[in-house]
């Protein structure tokens, strides 16, 4: 039997966003059963920035977990193998930036079929923003500028965007392309993040009282979202937010 | 911020406004022989007052390259800005339009695999081919430099090695060429088993292409170096190109570099 593949995609949030709120980054932690997991760091999105490792480093600290990073720009300072040393990990996480930047330099380095090994073994995959794009067969970024048709992996078979409730010109430009064929999706909140275990949804779970998670997809012309059920990873006395029969919205 | 111009270049130049100056290392700090290269990449544009716009593209667009392009040039007569393919930037430009609007384009250092592979993804790569169609001088040092070529001698991917570029230019370039020496034989294995012929430069050192003619060899400090290099009769042979130094007021002097170190040799031995 293969090991259970693993993606939590977050709307937003986590220590690129939320400082002081560790309850998404704590979430995949614990995902992975270990005592003292090993997390390794893609930060390409950003060009592998200085000031995001740093905050990187601050927020997984060294006696809760083995954190390290692979940088492609600066090869020389980065593991010899970056091959092996990510299929050590327990989870990779990926930053935000640019997704069309990130897929472009991850190819260029063979890493976009690391990856996909990776998953394949039961390496927790995350990440935020570019960092959840990535995982998809297509979605929507807006980050740089007007919202834009983007190609992901294509691990899990659908599509996605991120940042969902805060900007209404990526969720009508999305809903326009679901309706032009775009395959059905997810779509997140900042503080909401979507668990999948193989290319089906688990759960949804959020750092943030207010943050949800959508199942999106066109049905006969019109563009039905589904809030999906949430569990807030603050208090674990909350009980899960019961879905209401779909919602459903046009473009 | 750039004064609003439109689009200057709308046709074809003839092959020899087609300039591509590279540099086998260099950056903008304020020394000597840097001040005279900024003055000689602006001279390449033909007007008084030249847009030049960086792309740091091959290091993730670190802020400090950013800072360092832009203050290099604060006290002289241009319009500086740069592209950011990594950050949100408060006034996204199209990348495509700018670009084609400037006098000069500078690519940045880093890494030349990620360099090719972002421009690809954002279709930069064409632009800037058509940038060059249309008389835009590109210029860059390092993997700015190596870009420009059929193939360049890159560390990107851990070992030295010959990879892709461009193609804008003929043969094989190396940079870093005296200060890595593991670049330095790279180009001389590459040389050993191709065709093309190949070029080595040292930091401070530039080669000027008219067209895909060489048509300059340039040095900032006078201490830069630069070779051809290519399979004779009795193996691969480096032919050191004649470097005109340009801080020295003198017209082009051929291999300035053994008088300057032997002038060192001098210096030195004074008490």
């Amino acid at each position: 039997m293969g090991a259970m593949r693993q993606i939590v995609s977050f709307g937003g949030g986590g220590f690129s966003m939320e400082a002081g709120n560790p309850l998404l980054d704590e979430f995949v932690l614990d995902l992975t059963g270990k005592e003292r997991p090993r997390i390794c760091f893609l930060p390409q999105a950003s060009g592998d920035a200085d000031h995001y490792l740093v905050r990187f480093y601050r927020a997984f600290d060294a006696e809760r977990c083995i954190p390290s990073h692979v940088s492609l720009f600066r090869r020389l300072r980065a593991p010899r193998d970056p091959r092996s040393h990510l299929l050590d990990q327990d989870v990779i996480y990926v930053g935000g930036g640019s997704i069309t930047s990130l897929i472009g330099v991850w190819r260029a380095h063979g890493i976009d079929r690391i990856l996909r090994k990776a998953w394949e073994r039961g390496i927790v995959m995350c990440g935020l923003s570019a960092g959840s794009l990535c995982w998809f067969e297509e979605g929507v970024s807006t980050f740089h500028g007007a919202p834009e048709r983007v190609e992901g992996l294509g691990l899990l078979p659908w599509s996605n965007t991120v940042h969902y409730s805060s900007e209404p010109e990526r969720r009508e430009a999305y809903h326009q392309w679901l309706l032009d064929g775009m395959r059905p999706g997810y779509a997140a909140d900042d503080g909401a993040a979507v668990h999948f275990v193989g290319a089906d949804v688990a759960q949804v779970v959020a750092s943030r009282g207010d943050a949800r998670a959508y199942r999106v997809e066109a049905v006969g012309g019109r563009v039905v979202t589904t809030q999906l059920a949430t569990r807030y990873l603050g208090d674990p006395k909350v009980r899960p937010i019961v879905p209401p029969a779909a919602v459903a919205r046009t473009a | 911020m750039p004064s609003p111009r439109p689009p200057r270049r709308d046709r074809s130049a003839s092959q020899r406004d087609r300039l591509v100056f590279a540099l086998g290392g260099h950056d903008f700090s304020r020394r000597r022989g840097n001040e005279a290269l900024s003055d000689y990449i602006l001279a390449l544009a033909d007007t008084d007052e030249p847009r030049i716009c960086l792309l740091p593209t091959a290091s993730g667009d670190p802020r400090e390259q950013i800072f360092a392009f832009r203050r290099s040039l604060a006290d002289r007569t241009c319009h500086s800005s740069h592209i950011s393919l990594f950050r949100l930037e408060t006034e996204p430009v199209t990348a495509r339009e700018h670009l084609l609007s400037q006098d000069i384009v500078y690519v940045g250092g880093g890494s030349m695999l990620n360099l090719l592979a972002v421009w690809r993804a954002h279709g930069i790569d064409e632009v800037l081919r058509e940038a060059w169609e249309r008389g835009v001088v590109l210029c860059g040092q390092s993997a700015g430099a190596l870009c420009w070529f059929e193939r360049g001698i890159t560390r990107s991917a851990g070992r030295a090695r010959a990879v892709a570029g461009l193609g804008l230019l003929p043969g094989v370039l190396c940079v870093h060429y005296h200060r890595d020496h593991a670049r330095r034989h790279a180009l001389l294995d590459a040389s050993a088993n191709g065709d093309a012929p190949g070029f080595g430069v040292d930091d401070g050192a530039g080669l000027l292409f008219r067209g895909r003619e060489l048509a300059d060899v340039v040095s900032g400090e006078g201490v830069g170096g630069a070779w051809r290099v290519e399979r004779g009769p009795r193996g691969v042979e480096e032919t050191p190109l004649g470097v005109r130094a340009l801080d020295d007021p003198r017209p082009a002097i051929d291999a300035p570099t053994a008088e300057i170190a032997e002038l060192r040799r001098i210096r030195a031995l004074r008490p």
